[in-house]
Formats: structure tokens, sequence, C-alpha cells
């Protein structure tokens, strides 16, 4: 390659890069192709500790993501509650994040109405609560107090399935579906510890590695990160493809992204040879 | 689907394009998307704290006639704290709001300092000092089936953590064997950036995907997507983005500098 040309792709338009990647988005999208990939090891132990939860038990699940954060997290949301409501767990739902409520609440009913569970009797949705890790050591210590109402205005206390729930620990397990702060860093750092709780997290592909040493502490008992962690629990729920009307988004996307990160790295790899082979043409003039 | 569930889908089509704009420059319809998404968020925030906090919280238990009185008085103690945070806006009387402050403060470092005492730096600080053997019986000196798991693994975790603390201890002479040291605590450090950087990019283009699916109809049953005809409305809010674009730089001539 001559040199000016890698000093022109050194100076290049950045607006090449995001068509680029539009690009290597799009493909994969309208042309799909099915690759294979494993399941991770910290996917597979919180498939193994929900599919561990006797059935009839009851789980809290904290919904704590927002619009921004759907495409990584709703798959696995969807896929849990999958997991869940075949298993016949009931669950408590809750959230520490304002946008979430119009988010899930559809999901909730459109699969608990799928799964022929009842309101009130086999989940509940408690809505939104301020005050971040407050809450969450709150929730620890009395969920009644803290959500003496659910999200339909119900008293709690007239809820079957909220009935000798009264703390987090009191729960089966503790799934929370984490897209920052508040999260499962302050699950992990308000009540785990105190309660020793068993919580399983999902969370985004940027936390992720901050949750890794939690994992590897036992103080979480499974993490799924990202859009692959999502793929992969979809994987375990659905091994045999996705019954009629459910969508794998997740694994849908999987090859979408290796494309995308391919586009990358080639970026990086050509970036370099470019800036080396400059430098050393600068230096030796 | 209703009528205006439609609208909302070929509105949140639309909105992304405006957004997507700014790829190109920064430029008017982009900002209008933002302002949108600003305000819609802001007065979403105010609604859900309103009922969610305020309400519950403060004034329903003022307004409770079967509280007793002292309960009822004690609300009254968070409402002048509220009162006090709004000093700042009066500056000879600015003074009042460090008080409130000073209880949130209190009360959060209360509350962050025994869950990172206990959670954080007693549970990692213990897992930080690997179980050789155990590790050994577990998984030998390097397992491909557990993600690198091993002796080989362990040691590098003790070894790079006691580097990058090195690397930051500045009170040491930094003679030969304390540089070689901080540069390999350098190069753990460099690791780790690595590998958070690939999962940020990760999560970076799992938005672009998502996005993508909706624009493309690849998120809906295919019901929906014969009602909502999700690409039309793509190429439709592209073809109105794309004009303008072009009216916007015209109109800008030669006076036009890019803004990103």
């Amino acid at each position: 390659m001559k040199l000016d040309t890698l000093v022109r792709f050194q100076n290049m338009d950045r607006r090449w890069i995001f068509l680029g990647m539009g690009i290597a988005i799009l493909i994969p999208m309208l042309f799909p192709m099915t690759l294979p990939f494993k399941v991770d090891e910290r996917v597979q132990s919180l498939y193994d500790a929900v599919e561990e939860i006797p059935a009839g038990s009851t789980v809290f699940i904290s919904a704590d993501f927002d619009p921004a954060s759907r495409p990584e997290l709703e798959p696995f949301f969807r896929a849990n509650l999958h997991h869940l409501l075949r298993k016949d767990v009931k669950f408590v739902a809750a959230t520490l994040w304002p946008s979430s409520p119009p988010l899930v609440m559809p999901i909730f009913e459109e699969l608990t109405a799928e799964y022929g569970k009842e309101y009130g009797k086999d989940w509940c949705f408690l809505g939104f609560k301020d005050g971040k890790e407050l809450a969450i050591k709150a929730i620890g210590e009395n969920i009644p107090e803290t959500f003496p109402q659910d999200i339909k205005g119900n008293k709690i206390g007239d809820l079957a399935v909220t009935r000798g729930y009264k703390q987090a620990k009191d729960f089966a397990m503790i799934i929370n579906i984490s897209a920052g702060f508040p999260g499962t860093r302050e699950y992990v750092l308000q009540i785990q510890g105190q309660y020793d709780l068993s919580i399983a997290s999902a969370t985004t592909a940027v936390s992720g590695p901050d949750y890794i040493p939690f994992y590897k502490a036992g103080q979480l008992n499974g993490l799924s990160a990202g859009m692959p962690g999502s793929a992969q629990y979809e994987l375990l729920v659905f091994p045999d493809g996705p019954p009629e009307g459910v969508r794998l988004l997740a694994t849908q996307s999987v090859n979408v992204l290796n494309v995308g990160h391919a586009f990358i790295i080639i970026l990086i790899v050509l970036g370099n040879i470019a800036f080396f082979v400059t430098r050393q043409a600068e230096e030796v003039e | 689907m209703t009528g205006i569930e439609i609208f909302g889908a070929w509105l949140s089509i639309f909105l992304t394009v405006c957004v997507l704009s700014f790829l190109y420059d920064d430029n008017p319809i982009y900002k209008l998307a933002e302002h949108l998404f600003l305000g819609v968020s802001i007065g979403y925030g105010v609604i859900e704290i309103y009922f969610g906090v305020f309400k519950p919280n403060l004034l329903d238990k003022l307004m409770n006639g079967e509280l007793g009185g002292f309960q009822r008085s004690l609300s009254i103690i968070p409402l002048i704290l509220i009162f006090m945070l709004f000093s700042k806006l009066v500056p000879k009387y600015s003074w009042l709001a460090r008080i409130p402050i000073a209880f949130i403060v209190a009360a959060y470092a209360g509350v962050k300092l025994t869950g990172e005492l206990n959670a954080n730096l007693m549970t990692q600080v213990a897992q930080s000092i690997p179980d050789l053997g155990a590790v050994w019986a577990e998984y030998g000196f390097w397992s491909w089936k557990h993600d690198g798991a091993g002796v080989f693994s362990s040691l590098f975790l003790v070894l790079g953590l006691s580097a990058c603390l090195l690397h930051f201890y500045f009170s040491a002479p930094q003679n030969k064997a304390m540089q070689q040291v901080s540069r390999f605590g350098v190069l753990t450090l460099m690791l780790s950036f690595g590998a958070s950087f690939g999962y940020t990019v990760m999560g970076r283009i799992s938005l672009a995907i998502g996005r993508a699916q909706e624009m493309l109809g690849l998120d809906r049953l295919p019901e929906q997507v014969a009602q909502i005809h999700p690409r039309i409305a793509t190429v439709v809010s592209a073809a109105i983005v794309i004009a303008f674009l072009v009216v916007w730089r015209r109109r800008q001539g030669d006076d036009y500098t890019p803004g990103n």
C-alpha cells in the first residue's frame, strides 16, 4: 500500500466509518446466516440455578432496564419469563428504574396470559420505587412497607402471591435484569452478603466485566452479559428452536454482532498499520 | 393494532432516523429529536417521582387524618428540608441548603460504607488469594472448557493485581526492578481496559442492532408488520430527513463547517 494512501486512510472522514458500520449491520440482517455459538459457563450457571427452583416457589424479579438497554436485555427478560412460567414458578416483580414499567408490564401480561397465569395469584408487579440503594436496602428488610401497593393500586396484603414473602430472603431467588445504576452491583453490595441471597443477574455488555468478579466470588449464581448472554440463555431455554409466535431476538442478532465486530477489528488493524508505517516514514524524513 | 399504536411506531422510526442524522452532522432535525427526547424524559420523570415518591411519602402522610398528630408532624421535617434545598436560589440564604445536603451525604455514606466494606472490599480481597491446590484439582494448569480457568490464570491474577497496586505505589524509589513490575502492572491494566472496551463496543453495536430491528420490522410479529409497514416508514423517514439535510446544507452555502 502506498504511503499517501495510508495517510489518507488515517485522515479519512469518520462518516465513512459510520456508513460502513451501518452496512455491516444491515447486510446480515437482510440476509441472515447461522453461525454456531457456545454457552458461557456463567450463563449455564444462571440457567441451572433457575432450573433448580422447585415448582410452586416464588422468585423476586427486579426489572431495572429502560428503552436504551432493551435490545440487550429484553431477549433475556422474555426467555427468563418463559423459563419461570413453564416451570410453574411464581414471581413478584418490581423496578428501580422509572422508565421500566411501561416497557415490562405489557411483556408480563403477554407471557403470563400465554401460560394461563392469574394476576395476584401467580404473579404481580409492584411497580417503580425511587430511592436507589436505599430502596434496595428496604427490599431486603421489608417489602410490604417498601411497596404498600402494586402497580394496579391493590394493597400488597390482598395479593395471594405476596403472602408470606416479607423480605428478599424469603424468595427462592432474586433475578435482577440490570442496565446500570441502581442494579446488580447495588443488590450485591446492599443485601446479598447481609442476607446470603441467591441472586442471578442479566446485564448490559458495558457492565458485564464489572460484575464478573461478583460471579467468581459466588456473590452471583449466574451472569448473562449483553446480547450474546441473552442469545445463550435463549438457546438453553429453547434448545429445539422457538415455539410458534416466539421471536428469539438475541439469537437472530448474534451473527450481526459478529459482522460488526469483524468490521471494527479490521479498522483497528488497518488503523494501527497506517499509524506505525506513517510514523516510521516521518522519522526517516 | 390501534391507529395510535401504528402512529407511535412510525413516529419512533422517524425519530430514530432524525437522531441518526447526527452521524452526518449536528443539524436542526437532530436537535428537534434531542429536545423532544429530553422534554419527554424529564416530564415523565417528574410525574413518576411525584406519584411514586412525593405523594405517598409526604403529601399523603400530611393529609392522612388517621395518623396521629405526632406522626403527621414528623412528616413536616422532610418538607422543611425540601424548602431548605431551594434556598440555593437565594444567595443570601443559600447556606441553609447545606443542612439537607449534609443529611443526604451522611445517609448515603452510611448506606454505602457497610456494603462496600463487606461485599466489595472483604469478599473481593479474599477472592484474590486463590487456593491453588483446589484450583489444580478442579481445573488443572489451564482449562479450555472453563474459559482458561486454572493455576496459570490464578497466578496471573495474583501477580497482575500485585503489579497494578505497585504501579500506583509512588513512595517506593523507581529503581529498575520497580520499573519492570510497574510495566507489568500497566500491561495488566491495558488488558483489563481492552476487555472493557471490547464489551463497550459490543454494547453499542447491540443498540444499533436494536434500532435496525425496529426499522426493518424484525422485532415484531408478522401480523403487526403487515399493519405497520416499518420498512416503508423507514424509507419515508429517511427521504424526509435527507431532503431536509440537503436544503439545510444548501442554505448554509460556503459558511458550512462540519460540526463533528
